[in-house]
């Protein structure tokens, strides 16, 4: 068990790069989804909007 | 008052945000299903309410305000309903006793799903949304100082949540590997304890 606290610089570095490590990670959690490919039912939810009838049946539970 | 865009020119540009909108209804939702079902219902209602929509304006700010308050409104359903899936939360345990890349952002995931819901999405938009501070603040109906704070507060509370969840983990320890799994064991057996 240490007894001895770390000099405020080096906690400030520290917290900086833990911060900048959890924004890259913010970054991929993000970046994961938005670059897998757009599911097909994305693509037809517009072209169904179209249709004059397209608020039934819309899968409303 | 500029002319509203025609639908097929409104509609490309929707689509092409459908990544963003199912990234930021992820980081909302746990679950994948779910998100995409609030990614969708907030895509039919943007579609509906085109015509509000000032071109030249950034779309995928309005989408995301559509999409939130979706999501704030609709109390009621699934997707708001989440529990924490149990992948997320043996990840967090053995986050530290195999630390690669994907068990890290797992326990970042945990992490962020125990932040109050202004706090994560505002770290979330900031933070890897690519808008700007006032975009944000729009979305989220309030002042820039006040998402800068929830901001502030979201990353410390972050940092909090992995330490503690790393607790005994810490490299600078002494604690030697058998001690590590024992620790571990423990944690495991108060988790899946019945009741």
């Amino acid at each position: 068990m240490t007894n001895c606290k770390p000099p405020k610089t080096a906690d400030r570095a520290d917290e900086k790069s833990r911060q900048d490590k959890i924004g890259d990670q913010l970054r991929k959690l993000y970046d994961d989804v938005a670059s897998e490919p757009v599911p097909d039912e994305f693509l037809r939810l517009l072209e169904d909007a179209d249709e004059p009838n397209a608020e039934e049946g819309s899968g409303d539970s | 008052m500029a002319e509203p865009m025609e639908d097929d020119a409104f509609k490309a540009e929707l689509t092409s945000l459908v990544p963003h909108l199912r990234a930021f209804a992820r980081s909302l939702c746990h679950d994948a299903t779910l998100a995409d079902d609030l990614a969708q219902d907030a895509m039919l209602k943007a579609w509906k309410a085109r015509s509000s929509f000032q071109p030249g304006t950034n779309m995928k700010a309005w989408a995301f305000t559509i999409l939130r308050n979706l999501f704030y409104s609709e109390k009621r359903r699934s997707w708001r309903r989440q529990p924490l899936d149990p992948e997320v939360a043996e990840a967090t345990l053995v986050s530290n006793d195999h630390p690669s890349g994907h068990m890290e952002l797992l326990a970042l995931r945990n992490a962020l799903s125990q932040l109050a819901d202004d706090q994560r999405e505002a770290l979330i938009l900031v933070g890897a949304g690519g808008l700007a501070y006032e975009e944000v603040a729009e979305i989220c109906g309030c002042a820039v100082g006040t998402i800068k704070s929830r901001v502030s507060r979201a990353r410390k509370a972050v940092v909090e949540i992995l330490e503690t969840n790393q607790a005994g983990y810490n490299s600078d320890d002494d604690m030697q590997a058998e001690n590590v799994f024992d620790d571990l064991m423990d944690q495991v057996a108060e988790l899946t304890k019945p009741g």
